[in-house]
């Protein structure tokens, strides 16, 4: 089925379909797919992936009969269930939850920057049936861990969630993915950082074989205020991370980490794309890949500084370990530069494990396999080290322990 | 015989490296093989550890009558085979405590020993240490990384002393020392020497031989021992250099 055919029948399950402004925005979503070429050289949000599946879905969605559940186990710290994309409304003086449907359509109808450039965000806005806006309030330093549950089969989410955080304020966030059934997430987080804030966004992917993950987030930082991701995805289905981040005024940063583990026949694509549109703003990059068997990954990246940018730094780094003649990673940063007062670089390296420091650790008494596995864990050993939480570090071992048993 | 290699004959990259070469060491000997660059010392040194880049052509190795050919790298390890690297390998991340432990445990493990726990090898470690001379903070460091050339060397002979090998193959271990770090390394080697072990050191020069006495030298020209017999070579080559050796 095309997707006007798909559109146009499911219309009625598909939020904010009533409006006519979110109509007629829509309709030109559609148009582009249907005069868009799908050219997989010059486009990096079709690389490695098998285009037909995601455009020729079968559209499902069922509104979950369990609530979602918003705890406050401990001061300034909630854990929230998100059942098929959709959470209940919650409100104190230091957070406010809201369900997508409660909320002003323009929040969620349009995403201008991104939209046009990336297929999969057009999809989600043609498509969206679920999502919901989460508010730290001005001073506020909360914790937050989502657990997203997907209840059937075959269902195709469309979820869009907002998250603002007000002056002053801070969310550690940690987003957990872990879904068994064949399905499909396409997720779009639009994050907006008010004046001196800061979002310490965690991202644990651990989804079976025939889930897809296509997660998209567009961060905008305003003065001194700070977005750091990491996103650990051990997923053995399909994932996509993409990232926009716009460091809109001056001081702020953008940090993001991508760390994957893959094998089999898995695919993980990521791609970032930073604006720096203000003086003194700082965003680094780190993307590491463990790749064995057939797997196959993507890096693209692309940093903007715009000529008002002065004092920029900006940097871009990703590395990649082979562990496969069949295992594929493909790595492209760049860096666009219209300021002259700035410090930038990029590189990226790929290859198969080193065979001196196997040979080494084997001369003393190593065995291979015991040998690769610590090389393959020293390698991420900076990023593992630099998570604060002992909860998430002993998750993420976990994690890794299981992905080297599998490593022959 | 504790080592002997028999008409030893070795490639890499279709260049012939080891031409019929032929070498005994008994137990509780220390041999020294000196011999102009690119005369095959390391690539004798890299095919006894198990180097997996050569061609073996011709020839045997024996080792603690084990035909070394069926053994791998590690279980020539474990056997108490130990080389120390002429270029330390740097491991960022790997950290050596644990390293050193995991590798001491294998070739208990392989001996039938009981393995040693962690308190009882921090001890050892922070003994073995000290006897370097190297300091408590460097062992919370990652494999050679950011060592100085002559800490990797010390580094290098610390593990040996840690694995108490049997047969220690020492490549150009005292490349880029000087004459205070010479002495330590040295000394720790000197330390380790017992009636039951043996040693083959690869060098150039007399001078590390000033310190650790060689029972045999060796000449090695073109892939092949040309000549052997008592420390006095060592001083003949100081003396003359390699030349007369190679017509």
């Amino acid at each position: 089925m095309n997707i006007l055919d798909n559109y146009i029948k499911n219309k009625k399950n598909i939020f904010f379909s009533e409006n006519i402004d979110i109509q007629n925005h829509r309709e030109k979503l559609i148009n582009i797919f249907e005069n868009d070429s799908f050219d997989k050289k010059n486009n990096e949000s079709l690389k490695n992936i098998n285009l037909k599946n995601f455009i020729d879905f079968k559209y499902k969605y069922l509104i979950p009969e369990e609530t979602s559940v918003i705890n406050n186990n401990q001061e300034n710290s909630y854990s929230i269930v998100s059942v098929n994309g959709q959470c209940s409304s919650f409100k104190d003086d230091k957070i406010e939850i809201t369900k997508i449907l409660d909320e002003d359509y323009n929040d969620f109808s349009k995403n201008d920057t991104i939209e046009n450039i990336d297929h999969f965000v057009n999809l989600n806005s043609l498509f969206l049936n679920s999502g919901f806006k989460i508010v730290i309030k001005k001073n506020n330093h909360i914790k937050i861990k989502i657990s997203n549950i997907i209840t059937d089969d075959d269902l195709t989410i469309f979820q869009k969630n907002n998250y603002i955080c007000e002056e002053g304020s801070s969310l550690n966030l940690i987003e957990e993915y872990e879904n068994k059934n064949n399905s499909t997430s396409n997720i779009l987080n639009v994050i907006k950082l008010e004046k001196n804030s800061q979002l310490n966004h965690f991202l644990i992917q651990d989804n079976s074989h025939n889930h897809n993950l296509i997660i998209t987030s567009h961060s905008s930082c305003k003065k001194d205020s700070i977005y750091n991701q990491k996103v650990y995805n051990f997923s053995e289905g399909y994932v996509r991370n993409f990232h926009y981040s716009e460091l809109i005024e001056a001081n702020s940063e953008a940090n993001l980490e991508g760390i994957f583990f893959l094998k089999d026949n898995n695919t993980s694509n990521n791609k970032t794309f930073i604006r720096h549109l203000a003086e003194d703003c700082k965003s680094n990059q780190v993307y590491k890949g463990i790749l064995n068997d057939r797997s196959k990954a993507t890096y693209f990246s692309n940093t903007h500084v715009d000529q008002v940018a002065q004092k920029t730094e900006g940097y871009q780094l990703s590395k990649g370990i082979l562990l496969s003649d069949n295992a594929s990673y493909f790595s492209k940063p760049e860096l666009k530069i219209y300021a002259d007062d700035v410090k930038c670089s990029h590189g990226s390296t790929i290859g198969p494990i080193d065979e001196n420091a196997i040979f080494y650790l084997r001369s003393r008494g190593m065995s291979k396999i015991a040998a690769t596995k610590i090389l393959i864990s020293s390698f991420i050993n900076e990023e593992l080290n630099s998570i604060d939480s002992e909860q998430m570090s002993e998750l993420i071992q976990k994690k890794l322990v299981r992905y080297l048993s599998k490593v022959k | 015989m504790f080592l002997e290699i028999k008409d030893l004959s070795v490639k890499i990259e279709n260049k012939n490296i080891l031409d019929k070469l032929n070498l005994n060491i008994d137990k509780g000997e220390v041999h020294a093989i000196m011999g102009p660059n690119g005369c095959g010392k390391s690539t004798l040194a890299n095919v006894l550890a198990g180097k997996e880049d050569y061609e073996i052509l011709n020839g045997s190795i024996n080792f603690k009558d084990n035909d070394l050919f069926d053994l791998n790298i590690e279980e020539r390890a474990q056997e108490g085979m130990f080389l120390a690297f002429q270029y330390p390998v740097e491991i960022p991340g790997v950290n050596i405590t644990p390293f050193l432990h995991s590798a001491i445990n294998s070739k208990r493990k392989r001996m039938n020993e009981e393995e040693i726990d962690n308190l009882s090898f921090a001890k050892l470690l922070k003994s073995k240490a000290s006897d370097l001379g190297i300091n408590i903070d460097m062992l919370k460091r990652s494999v050679n990384t950011g060592f100085s050339g002559g800490e990797k060397k010390r580094y290098e002979i610390l593990q040996m002393s840690i694995l108490n090998p049997d047969l220690a193959i020492l490549d150009e271990t005292d490349s880029g020392l000087d004459i205070d770090a010479l002495k330590i390394v040295t000394e720790g080697v000197n330390k380790l020497k017992t009636k039951d072990n043996s040693f083959l050191i690869i060098t150039h020069y007399q001078k590390l031989l000033d310190y650790i006495k060689p029972d045999y030298v060796h000449v090695m020209v073109n892939g092949s021992i040309v000549r052997s017999g008592g420390s006095e070579i060592a001083a003949e080559i100081e003396k003359d250099g390699f030349q007369k050796f190679q017509q």
